[in-house]
């Protein structure tokens, strides 16, 4: 009986070390997958930041400026902008900047 | 009668102790080791063909090529502190072709024509008839390079290759630098982390900004054209932990074009170019005096000359013949007077002169992120009239670099710095080292904001509403030839929020001209207009453009980089 036992649990064994094994590789060959993806797209992403940094860069912006707001776009008197902050759900004003007389 | 016939045979059974018996065990265990190894053998090679048989299944997936950098020309990318692409590698594909593998030339040409319809295949042509490889196209887009490989063609040679491209073109120039055909760098960034950009895969991350750093160009050319500058410089960093936002240089390259410089006015002015900035090292004078303890701001300097004689032949002046006789410590740099400086440098001494200009990093090399730094030229103490010329800032030459850390100490509480480029994930502001008495801030940042905000200061035209600016400036001739030529250096040195301070400011333009037509406009609330630069001083040049700067960057500085 024991004898049965024991080779019953080595084939059990073998079985089951031979399924993960399988498993494990398929797991593996899946995270390989996953990354490729990962790195293809980073790639990707980043050939589409450098794109957007180009397109936006300040020179760009400023041109696009010129050539299609000329004057529309003023610029703002920093003094008076206002932080709005939270307090008590109250809503207060703070400036953004201190005026320095 | 036989004798054997009396004789009776009795047949019994011999009862023997040995008795055979078959032993069905024995048997048992011979067949069961057979069957058992059998059995063995028979799982494993069942295991074996399942695996086998499931393999074979399998879907065969589309492995694909794991991405590598290739070893050669691989360089890591490069980021602002807002993670812009300063400098980035990228994969290009060159078109070549090799004339003596054509097996169809007209062929050849038709579909080279369809597919790059825009070139001149005179030209193409003409290098085929060479008999001799020649690149078609550079830089080829991925959809015109399937379509050449579509074509089959063996004389089409494909060349692929890793190029560093520079999406800001010159705004970056001085502080990046190049590299050169072999991928190793020969100047700025790109020279000082050649092996950290050659083995790390993250990109580098800088303290500059763009959006900053281009506004400050771009007032920088705008104010060089206006006093026909030859050169200009502009530095702006944080006084608390030395990081730089914005460093320009000007003339500039772009770096896309990978040109050779030679002409020395290309040079780093912030951090190669050593200059004599005159009266920027007043504000130092009276910083030593506070620190020594010697002078207090009200400590009353009275009878002062118009002209004093360090030695027979050298006579030093005062650059405003208005000064008065009797001043403060406050209104000596306030005034910008000459010979009070130099009655405050001699009550300091030498030793301890020297010993807080080398504190501040203005005497030795300062140790920086690129290599393009300049040497000051070692100073002779001993030699006449040392101390007095030093005192306003003659006879000493140094970088704007230096210039700027050495008012970030005096301003930020009298705490060391190093000036850098590079971006530290972790900020050791608990690391920080006093290297000054903490009063001499205190005293000296509302004298800055005074040579800023009263009618008696040198840099009114840089008064900015809301920016709490403070600063001194600096007219210099320099010396060509062991003579002072009439070359200037108009420097502005300025830290804001004066009340606590966490910017310099520094903003240099290097021989600089009048200007008949410009037109200034007063910041004292009076909308007073000047057409015309009165004078070639700092006051009138460097200070106006640093207003300018202000006004640009300062809505930037204080929404983006707010402290809560």
């Amino acid at each position: 009986m024991k004898k049965k036992i024991l080779i019953m649990s080595i084939l059990i064994l073998i079985l089951f070390t031979s399924w993960v094994k399988n498993s494990s590789k398929k797991i593996e060959d899946k995270i390989f997958d996953v990354k490729e993806n990962i790195r293809l797209l980073k790639t990707e992403i980043e050939y589409v930041l450098l794109e957007y940094n180009y397109l936006s860069s300040p020179k760009n912006l400023t041109q696009y400026q010129n050539q299609y707001f000329e004057k529309d776009l003023i610029q703002i008197d920093i003094t008076k902008i206002r932080e709005l902050i939270e307090n008590n759900n109250k809503l207060l004003e703070k400036k953004l900047i201190k005026i320095n007389k | 009668m036989n004798k054997y016939e009396n004789k009776k045979i009795i047949l019994e059974n011999f009862e023997n102790e040995f008795s055979y018996k078959k032993n069905k065990s024995n048997l048992n265990i011979e067949f069961n080791r057979i069957a058992f190894i059998f059995f063995i053998f028979f799982s494993i090679s069942l295991i074996y063909s399942i695996q086998l048989i499931h393999l074979g299944s399998r879907q065969e997936n589309n492995k694909k090529e794991p991405f590598t950098h290739p070893e050669k020309n691989y360089r890591a990318d490069i980021i602002d502190v807002n993670g812009t692409y300063l400098v980035k590698t990228v994969s290009t594909t060159d078109v070549g072709i090799n004339p003596l593998e054509i097996i169809d030339k007209k062929h050849l040409l038709v579909m080279l024509r369809y597919i790059f319809p825009n070139k001149n295949f005179d030209m193409v042509e003409k290098n085929i008839d060479k008999k001799k490889f020649f690149y078609l196209q550079k830089n080829i887009k991925p959809s015109k390079y399937n379509k050449v490989m579509l074509l089959g063609d063996k004389s089409i040679k494909i060349n692929k290759r890793l190029t560093r491209i520079y999406p800001q073109e010159n705004l970056f120039s001085h502080i990046i630098g190049q590299i050169d055909d072999d991928n190793q760098g020969i100047s700025g960034i790109e020279k000082f982390f050649d092996y950290e950009l050659k083995k790390v895969k993250e990109p580098l991350k800088l303290t500059v900004d763009t959006n900053i750093q281009f506004l400050i160009r771009e007032e920088l050319l705008k104010f060089k054209t206006i006093f026909r500058s030859k050169g200009a410089a502009a530095i702006l960093m944080n006084v608390n932990n030395g990081e730089i936002i914005s460093m320009v240089s000007l003339p500039d390259f772009n770096l896309n074009k990978r040109q050779s410089i030679t002409d020395v006015n290309y040079i780093n002015k912030v951090t190669k170019g050593l200059y004599e900035l005159g009266s920027v090292f007043k504000t130092f004078t009276i910083a030593s005096g506070f620190n020594a303890g010697l002078i207090e701001p009200d400590t009353k300097f009275l009878d002062s000359k118009k002209i004093i004689y360090c030695d027979k032949n050298r006579p030093i002046r005062e650059y405003d013949n208005d000064i008065p006789a009797d001043l403060t410590v406050k209104e000596i740099l306030i005034r910008s007077g000459n010979i009070g400086s130099v009655r405050i440098a001699k009550k300091i001494g030498v030793k301890k002169h020297k010993s807080f200009l080398k504190k501040i990093g203005i005497l030795n090399q300062i140790e920086f992120d690129i290599e393009e730094v300049g040497r000051p030229r070692p100073v002779n103490w001993k030699e006449g009239c040392k101390l007095e010329t030093i005192s306003f800032g003659h006879g000493i030459a140094t970088t704007i670099l230096q210039l700027a850390k050495g008012y970030s100490i005096i301003t930020n509480g009298g705490y060391d710095i190093k000036p850098t480029l590079i971006k530290k994930k972790i900020s050791k502001e608990r690391d920080r080292i006093r290297i000054l008495n903490e009063d001499v801030s205190k005293k000296i940042n509302p004298i800055l904001r005074k040579i800023v905000s009263t009618k008696n200061g040198t840099a009114k035209l840089a008064n900015v509403q809301g920016y709490d600016v403070g600063g001194k400036t600096g007219t210099a001739e320099q010396p060509i030839d062991k003579k002072y030529s009439r070359i200037k250096i108009n420097t502005f040195a300025s830290i804001f929020p004066t009340e606590n301070p966490k910017y310099v400011l520094v903003v240099m333009l290097e021989s600089t001209k009048n200007n008949k037509e410009y037109i200034y406009e007063y910041r004292d609330g009076s909308g007073f207009k000047l057409k015309g630069s009165p004078r070639n001083t700092a006051g009138w040049t460097s200070v106006e453009a640093a207003g300018k700067i202000l006004d640009k960057i300062g809505p930037i500085l204080a929404t983006k980089y707010i402290e809560n």
